[in-house]
C-alpha cells in the first residue's frame, strides 16, 4: 500500500499542502466552502530549527487509537493498512487523541471530531501531494522509499 | 474441555480471544459473562443514558462475532469458584468446566458504601445497561436525582441526566470533582462548567443516610441536611471482582496480581483489564488501572501469551480523558505532587480566559505526568515520553509551547515507522 513520507530537504514550509488537506475534506473540494464551514486540515506542518516538517496520521503498524477507541469507531483494515474512521459511531471522547504516539491526531475540538489522514482514500492521490510545489511530500509504496 | 475459559465479556475478554483466534484457530474457546448480553461498549453508557447515542450504537461485537469465530458463549451465568489443581472452574448452577489455559477478566463492581438505605428501590450503581435502562424507566417520574461520588463515572452520570432536564446534584466527600485524576485548579475548571450548566456540586459531604420506605425519598448528609430526591447513583468508585478466586492460591491484593506476561502466580491462569493489578510505570508498584484502553491492551498481551508467545507487557499507568459541555480534559500518570514528594518537578501553562490549563510533572528529567485542559493536543507524545521514561532535559522548555509537536521529540525516540526521508 501507498503510504506518504516527507523530504525534509526540498519543504519550505508554503503549508499548501495544510489548504489541499482542508479542500479535499470539503463536499465541494472548493476552498471557500473549507473557510465557511471550518473545515481543519488534517495535516500541519511544524517549523523547528530552520526546517520544516509536514505531519499526518501514518496508519502506524501499532495503531494504538484503534484499541483507545472506546467507541468501536476507529478499526484497522489489515487489507489496506489503514486505520478506519467511523464519525456516525464516534462520541469525542478523545481516547485516540490521548494515546496517538504522534500527536497526528488533532482534536477538532468544536466539531468534537478527531483529525486524522485518511489518505484521501476516495480520491486518486493525496491533494497534499498534488499540492507541494517542491515534490517534499512522496506518496510511494510502503518499503520502497527513495532514499 | 475447552483449551481455553474466557471469564468475562467485555474489553479485555473479547481482546484476549481476538488475539488467540489470530494465532489458533481451531482450539476451543468458551467465553463466560454474568451479564445477559453480548458484548458491548460499556463507557457508553453514559450517552445511552443521555439519550445522545441509541442503544444499537453499543454494540461491541455482534451475535456473528462469536459464530465466526466459532466461540462457544455462556451469558448470565457468575462463575464462582475457580480451582486451579483441578483446572476447573464452578458456574452458580454447579456447572464444571475444565480448562488447560485460563484467563479471568472479570472487571469490577460499583462500591455501595454501607449506609442505611443503600439497597432501597432507586438506588443504582452505574456500570451496565441493565443499570442504564433500570435508571431510564425511573426518568419519567424522577424530578431531582442525588449523585454520590465525583468522579468519572458520577459526573458522566450527572451529565446525562441533567440532559433529561432532571435536577442532579452530586454530593462529594473531598473539596474537588475528580480528585483521582486532577488537581484542583483542573477540577475547578470542569466544577465551573458543570455549574454553569444546573449541575450543583456539593462538597466535603458523605451522605449518611438513604431515607424512604422502599422507595427512595430523600438522602441525608454529615451536615444533618436533608435532600429530597427519587433517584440516588453511587458513583463512589470500584472494586475488582475477585469473589470468585478469594478462597484459592492464586495472589491478590486488591486486585489479581498479574506479572509482566499477564499471567498469575498460577502458570497456566491469566488476568487482564480491570480485575487485575499490573505494574503501573510512573508509581513503580502494582496498581489498578481501570481504564478501557488498558483493558484492551493487557487482553490483547494475556490473549497472546496464553497460546504460547513470551510477550512482555511493558506496565500500565493512570489516565483518562474526558470533556463535559465542551471542555476536554486529559490526565495522565502522576497529576499531584505530595507534600513529601519534594523530588518532584511542575511546569504550569494557564490561560484562565481561554480555559487553557496544562501541566506537566517532572521527576529526574522524566516525565511521570500530565493535565491538559482545554488543549489537549500532543497529549500522545506525552504519553510516550512517560511511557518511554525519555531524558526531556533538551526540550523541557519546548513542552507546553502552543508550536510543540512530534518533530520536537523525534530524535528522542526509537520508531519502527519511517516518516522523513
Amino acid at each position: 500500500m501507498k503510504r506518504l513520507y516527507y523530504r525534509i530537504e526540498k519543504c519550505l514550509g508554503c503549508r499548501s499542502c495544510e489548504i489541499a488537506c482542508a479542500v479535499a475534506h470539503t463536499k465541494s473540494e472548493n476552498i471557500l466552502e473549507a473557510i465557511k464551514e471550518m473545515v481543519l486540515p488534517r495535516k500541519k506542518v511544524y517549523y523547528l530549527e530552520e526546517k520544516n516538517f509536514p505531519l499526518s496520521c501514518l496508519h502506524c503498524k501499532e495503531h494504538p487509537c484503534v484499541y483507545a477507541c472506546m467507541a468501536g469507531a476507529l478499526t484497522y483494515d489489515e487489507e489496506t493498512k489503514m486505520v478506519l474512521y467511523d464519525e456516525s459511531k464516534c462520541v469525542g471522547c478523545w481516547m485516540c487523541v490521548m494515546v496517538c504516539p504522534y500527536g497526528a491526531i488533532r482534536p477538532d475540538l468544536k466539531k468534537k471530531i478527531p483529525l486524522r489522514c485518511d489518505k484521501c482514500k476516495d480520491k486518486n492521490e493525496p491533494f497534499c501531494f498534488k499540492a507541494c510545489p517542491t515534490g517534499a511530500i512522496i506518496w510511494e509504496e510502503e518499503g520502497t522509499v527513495p532514499k | 474441555m475447552y483449551r481455553y475459559i474466557i471469564i468475562g465479556n467485555s474489553a479485555s475478554g473479547i481482546s484476549a480471544v481476538e488475539a488467540i483466534r489470530k494465532k489458533d484457530k481451531d482450539s476451543r474457546v468458551l467465553v463466560i459473562s454474568d451479564e445477559d448480553y453480548l458484548s458491548y461498549l460499556r463507557c457508553l453508557i453514559s450517552y445511552y443514558l443521555a439519550g445522545d447515542i441509541k442503544k444499537d450504537k453499543l454494540i461491541y461485537r455482534p451475535q456473528d462475532f462469536y459464530k465466526d469465530n466459532n466461540i462457544d458463549l455462556i451469558l448470565n451465568k457468575k462463575v464462582v469458584k475457580v480451582e486451579p489443581k483441578k483446572n476447573r472452574i464452578v458456574l452458580e448452577d454447579k456447572t464444571q468446566l475444565n480448562y488447560d489455559k485460563l484467563l479471568i477478566a472479570t472487571g469490577s463492581s460499583p462500591y455501595f458504601p454501607q449506609i442505611p438505605g443503600v439497597r432501597k428501590k432507586g438506588v443504582f450503581g452505574f456500570r451496565t445497561i441493565k443499570d442504564t435502562e433500570e435508571i431510564l424507566r425511573l426518568l419519567t417520574t424522577t424530578k431531582t436525582a442525588c449523585i454520590l461520588g465525583g468522579g468519572l463515572i458520577g459526573l458522566k452520570a450527572a451529565y446525562a441526566l441533567h440532559k433529561h432536564n432532571i435536577e442532579v446534584k452530586v454530593i462529594v466527600k473531598s473539596k474537588q470533582v475528580l480528585s483521582q485524576m486532577l488537581d484542583p485548579l483542573a477540577a475547578s475548571f470542569i466544577q465551573k462548567k458543570l455549574e454553569e450548566n444546573g449541575i450543583e456540586v456539593i462538597f466535603g459531604q458523605d451522605v449518611v443516610e438513604i431515607i424512604g420506605n422502599g422507595d427512595v425519598k430523600a438522602v441525608k448528609l454529615e451536615s444533618g441536611k436533608i435532600i429530597g430526591c427519587s433517584l440516588v447513583i453511587v458513583a463512589k468508585g470500584i472494586r475488582p471482582n475477585i469473589d470468585l478466586i478469594k478462597d484459592t492460591e492464586i495472589k491478590f491484593n486488591e486486585g489479581i496480581v498479574a506479572n509482566e506476561y499477564m499471567q498469575t502466580n498460577i502458570p497456566n491462569i491469566y488476568t487482564a483489564g480491570d480485575v487485575c493489578e499490573s505494574f503501573d510505570l510512573v508509581l513503580n508498584k502494582y496498581n489498578i488501572n481501570a481504564l478501557w484502553p488498558i483493558a484492551i491492551e493487557q487482553g490483547r498481551y494475556a490473549g497472546e501469551n496464553m497460546t504460547g508467545e513470551n510477550l512482555k507487557y511493558p506496565g500500565s499507568l493512570g489516565m483518562n480523558s474526558l470533556e463535559f459541555f465542551g471542555l476536554a480534559v486529559i490526565s495522565l500518570g502522576i497529576y499531584r505532587i505530595k507534600e513529601e514528594e519534594s523530588s518532584l518537578e511542575e511546569i504550569k501553562f494557564l490561560d484562565e480566559k481561554n480555559n487553557i490549563y496544562k501541566k506537566l510533572i517532572i521527576r529526574d528529567k522524566r516525565l511521570v505526568g500530565a493535565i491538559l485542559v482545554g488543549d489537549i493536543k500532543n497529549s500522545g507524545i506525552f504519553l510516550r515520553l512517560i511511557k518511554e521514561k525519555i531524558d526531556i532535559s533538551s526540550i523541557k522548555d519546548k513542552l507546553l509551547k502552543e508550536n510543540f509537536g512530534y518533530p520536537f521529540v523525534k530524535d528522542l525516540l526509537k520508531e519502527k515507522e519511517v516518516i522523513y526521508v
